[in-house]
């Protein structure tokens, strides 16, 4: 990569997106960079398991690429409307999650892996509270996680979901309070002792 | 006014734990997306049109020229053999003697030879 005279240092992602659409492979290369990181975070947190957040993260990057010749320029930001791809796939994972896995499934480690305590707390929390999000209704969910998870102000969620801040405000509030009824009887479970 | 809800910071410790996982993307990962990236096909062009299609295409394209057609021929239908109407009409507006005084005797103008005919 030429770090003298890098033409895209600074731009946009938008302008990048447009100058991938014109056949850039720099532009590819560099946008693939910039948000792959963010949109597997973001599938990681709300999905806690690697194979299923990688599909969503590449489903994501495929329907930017294919959104690039029609992207306007100046109407919507990339993130927003990669925000809303990554939460609307992740919410269709976890509405197929619903009927099956039961609450008391905790991730197993590999039996031949060597296992770090803090790791495998780590691991087994984001999946309860994955599985958590899953006993939600959809909205709930990803105003809970673009919130919480994401650590979005209401307003950039407000546009991400394409609903008013106080709908947004709703939503996180009666979310929260039902991941907490949920998560409650998992305390212990999960090593959060009363102190 | 907040009171202590322990299932409420068990839900902001488990948040802030969540939030500080930010996996790295691993090559493989990477190397599909990018194979993914394969910018669409340019749109395919089209020869420019002829003069002629382009002159047409100015009025309106086959239909319109169809319809000026139409209207040249029925002009035309309508000067040769008029319908009952516009004959009355036209010999009550020129008839065989007409005066028409578009302009006054000053102008010196024979209105008879003008409009004969």
């Amino acid at each position: 990569m030429n770090t003298i005279s890098d033409p895209f240092a600074g731009a946009p992602d938008a302008a990048l997106l447009v100058a991938f659409a014109n056949g850039d492979g720099d532009a590819a290369r560099l946008l693939t960079a910039r948000l792959l990181p963010r949109v597997l975070a973001q599938a990681t947190r709300m999905l806690a398991n690697a194979a299923e957040a990688e599909d969503v993260a590449q489903e994501a990057m495929i329907r930017l690429w294919k959104i690039a010749p029609d992207w306007q320029q100046g109407q919507a930001q990339v993130s927003t409307w990669l925000y809303r791809v990554v939460a609307n796939l992740c919410t269709d994972r976890l509405r197929k999650r619903r009927g099956g896995v039961s609450l008391d499934q905790v991730a197993e480690p590999q039996d031949d892996a060597p296992s770090v305590a803090e790791k495998m707390q780590t691991n087994a929390r984001m999946q309860a509270l994955s599985d958590a999000l899953a006993q939600l209704p959809e909205r709930q969910a990803q105003a809970v996680a673009l919130r919480h998870l994401e650590g979005l102000a209401n307003p950039e969620i407000a546009q991400i979901m394409d609903i008013s801040v106080r709908s947004v405000e709703s939503l996180t509030a009666r979310g929260k309070r039902a991941l907490a009824d949920i998560m409650a009887g998992r305390k212990a479970e999960l090593g959060y002792e009363d102190d | 006014m907040k009171m202590t809800d322990p299932n409420n910071d068990m839900l902001d410790d488990l948040f802030a734990e969540v939030r500080s996982v930010a996996p790295e993307p691993s090559e493989d990962l990477i190397a599909r997306v990018l194979a993914d990236a394969v910018a669409p096909l340019p749109k395919p062009v089209v020869p420019p049109p002829s003069l002629f299609t382009r002159a047409l295409d100015l009025i309106g394209g086959w239909p319109a020229a169809g319809g000026l057609v139409a209207a040249t021929m029925t002009g035309l239908w309508v000067g040769v053999a008029p319908p009952a109407a516009v004959e009355d009409l036209t010999a009550s507006l020129l008839g065989d003697q007409v005066s028409v005084g578009f302009f006054t005797d000053d102008f010196g103008f024979d209105i008879g030879t003008t409009v004969d005919g």
